[in-house]
């Protein structure tokens, strides 16, 4: 936000100031800000306040009590709740992690000049692109037990001698999930870090090479500290949008066998829409909101930090 | 320089290797929607396509027209959500990059914030005001939901380029006889086209990808998208994957197509959509 407005550097008693500070300014925002507060603003206060009543669907269009932290309280006692939140770090961490290293080993492969390059870097979009039902139903059939394609190349290559059921086995299933998530995320980690390291200046990497630096101690020395702030946003943005993944998780496992693959949104999900404990849900999305704020204000924190810098 | 051109070709080769990997599930959803029956079931599995057949197409699309109608919603609902996200972005990035407006911290403060909200908890208060006022199964009440992700996000991506505008443009507009709103119109916007071109794009993607709340706001087939047919086909059909696969493909077929299309304003918007304050 430290742009300045770029009509507003013209000051003095012009008439163009004084037509550019008028009311009607504020005509422009209003469509945009009513939408945000019916359908953004208000449901956030509805679920803040059916968190704190006792509200399912029996009694939904009756009378409710105020029942205080209950909902919470139920919450916390659930052992539902801890796997699933345990879950949720497993997969976070874990797309994180291959996310952002195979994304970067292929933003430095790309970063050089080869025939073939850009329409390489483009068609790997084209991954990222696709609707997470697409990509997570294709890879419910390749990890399928008995004529999954996935199984096959395992045990072409030796790795296992028995096909797996990935997604039908506790041990297997979240795990699966995080190797599709990462797929579905390599992309995009690859192409922000691809931007970040074009805007490297080069005569940095030649004055290092004059001074006899190989390429990694031109890495370690110039490129990742150069990169600090892109990559500092990109784990921020990658761990919020990972922590909410709902869809590839709902269409390969549903957050089965027996929870194995339960992840906070699934458990708020079944919560709100299968057995229909509207107020227990709210409370379980209340406290995933704000672990998603205690990270979100990290996020704000560092980008303006590097704002100043 | 042979040495260089050997070593450029070595990346050409590497990359191509790194695609052929990258891009197999992509391949084998398409390799699979055109095999057979008889085929799909061979172990150890054909990874080339061996009597390729149109098969499952025709049973999905032609002869069984249940996805025809899921399509037509498909469209309906990201057009909807492309076009309502721009009326309201545009105007608000426009005023938010350029104009003199108090409260402009808190508006972008808040739009981003918004970008982090959980769909599910969106989901279940909207479902319940929903069906008080008779949005559950209604295409309005599906594009508003679908807004809630795409209009921040428009928002953020318009801004800088409303921002890399000269200053004192609308001034000299309004020595022509512009008016504010008639400058806004005639000549601002015709200088954004590119950041309108990416911001529709993804507007359209995030509308067609839309799984959560057609799955929590729709009761009845009349206005279910694509994404929610392929999943009810999952349910329906098990293991019939080619039929399955068929289905997928077609419905990453408007994707693919814009992709190729539109493919610079996507890169562009990525950049900028994510990393841009």
């Amino acid at each position: 936000m430290s742009h300045k407005s770029a009509v507003n550097g013209n000051r003095g008693q012009s008439r163009g100031a004084k037509w550019f500070s008028s009311w009607n300014n504020y005509l422009f925002v209003v469509p945009a800000l009513i939408f945000m507060i019916v359908f953004i603003g208000f449901p956030l206060l509805y679920n803040l306040m059916l968190s704190f009543q006792n509200v399912n669907v029996y009694n939904l269009s009756g009378k409710h009590d105020f029942i205080g932290l209950s909902n919470y309280v139920k919450s916390l006692k659930d052992p539902v709740f801890y796997t699933a939140l345990q879950n949720s770090a497993v997969f976070t961490v874990l797309s994180i992690f291959f996310q952002f290293t195979l994304g970067f080993a292929l933003a430095l492969f790309f970063n050089q000049k080869f025939p073939g390059r850009n329409l390489f870097r483009s068609l790997m979009l084209l991954a990222w692109m696709l609707p997470v039902v697409i990509s997570g139903t294709i890879f419910q059939w390749m990890m399928s037990g008995d004529f999954g394609v996935i199984n096959y190349f395992l045990q072409t290559l030796g790795i296992i001698d028995q096909p797996i059921n990935w997604l039908s086995e506790g041990s297997t299933a979240l795990l699966s999930t995080v190797v599709a998530n990462i797929w579905i995320g390599i992309p995009f980690n690859m192409i922000i870090l691809l931007s970040g390291l074009q805007g490297l200046p080069e005569h940095l990497y030649e004055a290092a090479k004059l001074d006899g630096a190989n390429r990694l101690v031109q890495f370690r020395h110039i490129t990742l500290p150069l990169m600090r702030p892109t990559i500092l946003v990109l784990m921020i943005l990658g761990i919020i949008n990972t922590f909410k993944v709902f869809d590839l998780i709902f269409i390969m496992t549903a957050g089965g066998p027996v929870n194995s693959s339960t992840v906070l949104p699934i458990y708020a999900y079944q919560l709100s829409f299968t057995t229909l404990e509207f107020s227990q849900g709210a409370s379980v999305s209340m406290i995933m909101f704000l672990i998603l704020i205690v990270i979100s204000i990290g996020y704000l924190r560092m980008s303006s930090k590097e704002e100043v810098h | 320089m042979t040495n260089s051109r050997w070593r450029m070709g070595g990346s050409t080769f590497i990359g191509i290797l790194i695609m052929v990997v990258f891009l197999f599930p992509v391949y084998w959803m398409v390799k699979t929607s055109i095999t057979p029956v008889t085929e799909l079931y061979h172990n150890p599995p054909h990874i080339f396509p061996v009597g390729a057949t149109f098969e499952s197409y025709i049973n999905n699309f032609v002869r069984n027209q249940d996805m025809i109608g899921y399509i037509g919603n498909s469209f309906i609902i990201a057009l909807g959500t492309m076009v309502l996200s721009l009326l309201l972005a545009i105007p608000a990035a426009y005023a938010l990059a350029r104009l003199p407006i108090k409260g402009k911290g808190l508006m972008m403060i808040s739009v981003l914030s918004i970008q982090m909200l959980p769909g599910i908890m969106m989901a279940m208060p909207l479902y319940i005001m929903f069906s008080k006022v008779q949005l559950i199964d209604n295409f309005a009440g599906l594009i508003f939901a679908d807004l809630i992700h795409s209009l921040p996000f428009a928002i953020i991506t318009l801004r800088p380029f409303f921002l890399a505008l000269p200053g004192g443009l609308e001034e000299a507009a309004m020595i022509d006889g512009c008016n504010k709103f008639s400058s806004f119109t005639k000549i601002i916007l015709p200088l954004v086209m590119p950041g309108l071109m990416t911001v529709a794009v993804f507007c359209f993607l995030f509308g067609w990808g839309d799984f959560i709340f057609a799955l929590t706001l729709t009761t009845s087939n009349s206005v279910r998208p694509l994404t929610l047919g392929l999943y009810r086909f999952i349910g329906q059909y098990g293991t019939e994957w080619n039929n399955l696969m068929a289905v997928a493909t077609i419905a990453a077929l408007p994707i693919i197509v814009i992709f190729i299309s539109m493919q610079k304003y996507v890169v562009g918007g990525i950049t900028a959509g994510s990393m841009k304050d």
